[in-house]
């Protein structure tokens, strides 16, 4: 139970160190809030883990507790931090956004410092689970973003034209901090980190497209040893290849619909690594909807195709045992890059019980090659046969 | 004969018409400029927190008045909790701010008198001062 004190301390500590701070401030200035999620969920599987869930029941995969506090120093500047504990030990809990906004009027605004990062649409809410209709967001899409956060600038712009109404959005930063791995963390530095993106709304429709790119540099020791080796003797394609530092590039493409009785959420994206052990990825989910309020019940599928550009073994066998040994090695780790292929199919409902409190229900049938890499959100324990049920059951609350 | 059968029809009808009169709406702003006219889509836009040419800072009902339940249905066209999930999005990513919410349609009217750049939603046939101008209305 341990995963239940995580959350409550950081909160303890939060609203600690805030009561402090409040008490000198004017009640309009200080605003606090915060959102919470707590997920059961189990995997039909014994086989199989996925999104962390493995054959028996689980409270300590998805559930967290998340503080925001405002401050509004005048009209046009204010400061913003939330702080999310998760239960999930493989999630850094701690600050996950702190910025100082400057909104000169309604159309415009600029962000300063720690944030989210707009990949997507969900991108910048993947925790506050009231946000979103399905119980867990589509995951063969979500996880292609390895990491969520920058340091940097964001401008916000939006304006109507005709009966469109029109948002552009940059950003600008660099990202230094490990990304997750069922191996453990993954030092990384991502710099020259932006991208872009507009929305279009017209009446009940929106559309989406964005673009996103970054130089990353990723701490793979075994890698970057082995290529050196192999340069050292020349082999210098192949080298190149296990370099895992290069430019990472997102595209993105969405379409939604929602009305009083029914919505569809569709999104389409596009990952391109350059470098040998970042792999390309294509993804996308659509689901559908429809609402008899307080109800709301969802069929989605989505689809994640990853796949490496594996180079021909230049170096040759059978010349000597030293290059035997090098060819195996280079054939043994390039093996190790396994392109992933799966789909998720969700059915799912959730109850808006209040207007600040959500109950949800969802089972996911996930289908996937027999082979798997293991490094995503699917890993294979023995003898998986690519077919796993999820079933899930969740609060979502915000306060 | 035909009279009582049209006395019968105006019966039926008298409570139908009394209904629709209590469910329109007026969408009302406290501005100088009182030939400002909106459309529906510019409504719904600025009610959701979305840019307008005009400077006007909206307020809403809370989730379980009837007001506010018709202001979702005939003009944003979404249920309460999708609004809602809707706001969360947008509190916890730092981009919009939910309207202002006030507790009842009375000190809606009140607010709006003594707050320029105001605008709120309200049922039609309140009585409104002359400072206030309605630039929506929906049956």
């Amino acid at each position: 139970m341990t995963y239940f004190f995580r959350p409550a301390l950081t909160a303890f500590i939060i609203l600690s160190s805030y009561a402090c701070f409040a008490n000198a401030q004017t009640e309009d200035k200080l605003q606090f809030s915060g959102f919470a999620r707590l997920i059961m969920g189990y995997l039909d599987d014994s086989n199989a883990e996925y999104a962390g869930y493995d054959n028996s029941i689980s409270l300590g995969e998805q559930s967290l507790l998340g503080l925001q506090a405002d401050y509004q120093f005048s009209d046009t500047i204010s400061l913003t931090s939330q702080l999310v504990g998760h239960t999930n030990e493989r999630r850094e809990s701690g600050l996950e956004w702190l910025y100082v906004t400057y909104k000169p009027n309604k159309a415009f605004q600029v962000k300063l410092g720690k944030q989210r990062l707009p990949f997507f649409n969900y991108s910048d809410s993947l925790d506050v689970g009231f946000a979103y209709p399905w119980l867990t967001l589509p995951k063969q899409f979500y996880e292609t973003s390895f990491f969520s956060t920058f340091e940097g600038l964001l401008a916000n712009y939006e304006f109507p034209v005709s009966v469109l109404l029109i948002n552009l959005e940059g950003y600008w930063g660099y990202y230094d901090d490990d990304i997750y791995s069922p191996d453990g963390g993954v030092e990384t530095k991502v710099t020259g980190l932006f991208g872009f993106n507009t929305s279009v709304t017209w009446k009940n429709w929106n559309a989406r497209a964005s673009y996103n790119q970054g130089n990353t540099e990723l701490t793979l020791l075994s890698a970057s040893q082995f290529g050196e080796q192999l340069r050292q003797v020349g082999f210098e394609r192949s080298a190149d290849w296990l370099d895992p530092d290069g430019l990472i590039q997102f595209y993105q493409f969405s379409v939604n619909y929602e009305d009083l009785n029914y919505f569809l959420r569709s999104e389409i994206a596009k990952m391109e690594g350059e470098s040998g052990p970042v792999p390309d990825i294509d993804s996308f989910y659509v689901s559908v909807g429809y609402n008899f309020y307080p109800y709301t019940v969802y069929l989605s599928y989505s689809k994640r195709n990853l796949y490496y550009n594996h180079p021909e073994n230049e170096i040759p066998f059978g010349v000597s045992d030293q290059l035997n040994a090098l060819a195996g090695g280079y054939v043994a780790v390039t093996n190790g890059f396994l392109d992933d292929k799966s789909a998720g199919t969700k059915i799912g409902i959730r109850w808006d019980w209040r207007s600040n409190v959500a109950l949800k229900a969802e089972a996911t049938h996930i289908d996937a090659d027999e082979k798997i890499s293991g490094d995503f959100t699917l890993r294979d324990l023995g003898n998986f046969d690519g077919s796993a049920i999820l079933y899930q059951l969740g609060l979502e609350w915000v306060f | 004969m035909n009279r009582y059968l049209y006395l019968l029809i105006l019966c039926f009808l008298g409570p139908v018409k009394t209904a629709m009169a209590n469910d329109a709406l007026i969408i009302v702003a406290n501005t100088p400029d009182a030939s400002i006219q909106l459309t529906r889509q510019q409504v719904r836009n600025l009610f959701m927190g979305g840019a307008l040419s005009y400077d006007l800072n909206a307020v809403a009902l809370p989730p379980e008045n009837h007001t506010r339940v018709l202001f979702n249905t005939k003009v944003v066209g979404l249920t309460e909790s999708r609004i809602q999930s809707y706001w969360a999005q947008m509190r916890f990513t730092g981009r919009k701010k939910a309207p202002k919410e006030i507790n009842n349609e009375q000190q809606v009217l009140e607010y709006l008198k003594t707050h320029q750049g105001s605008i709120g939603y309200l049922p039609a046939g309140m009585p409104l001062p002359d400072e206030l101008t309605v630039v929506y209305q929906i049956n």
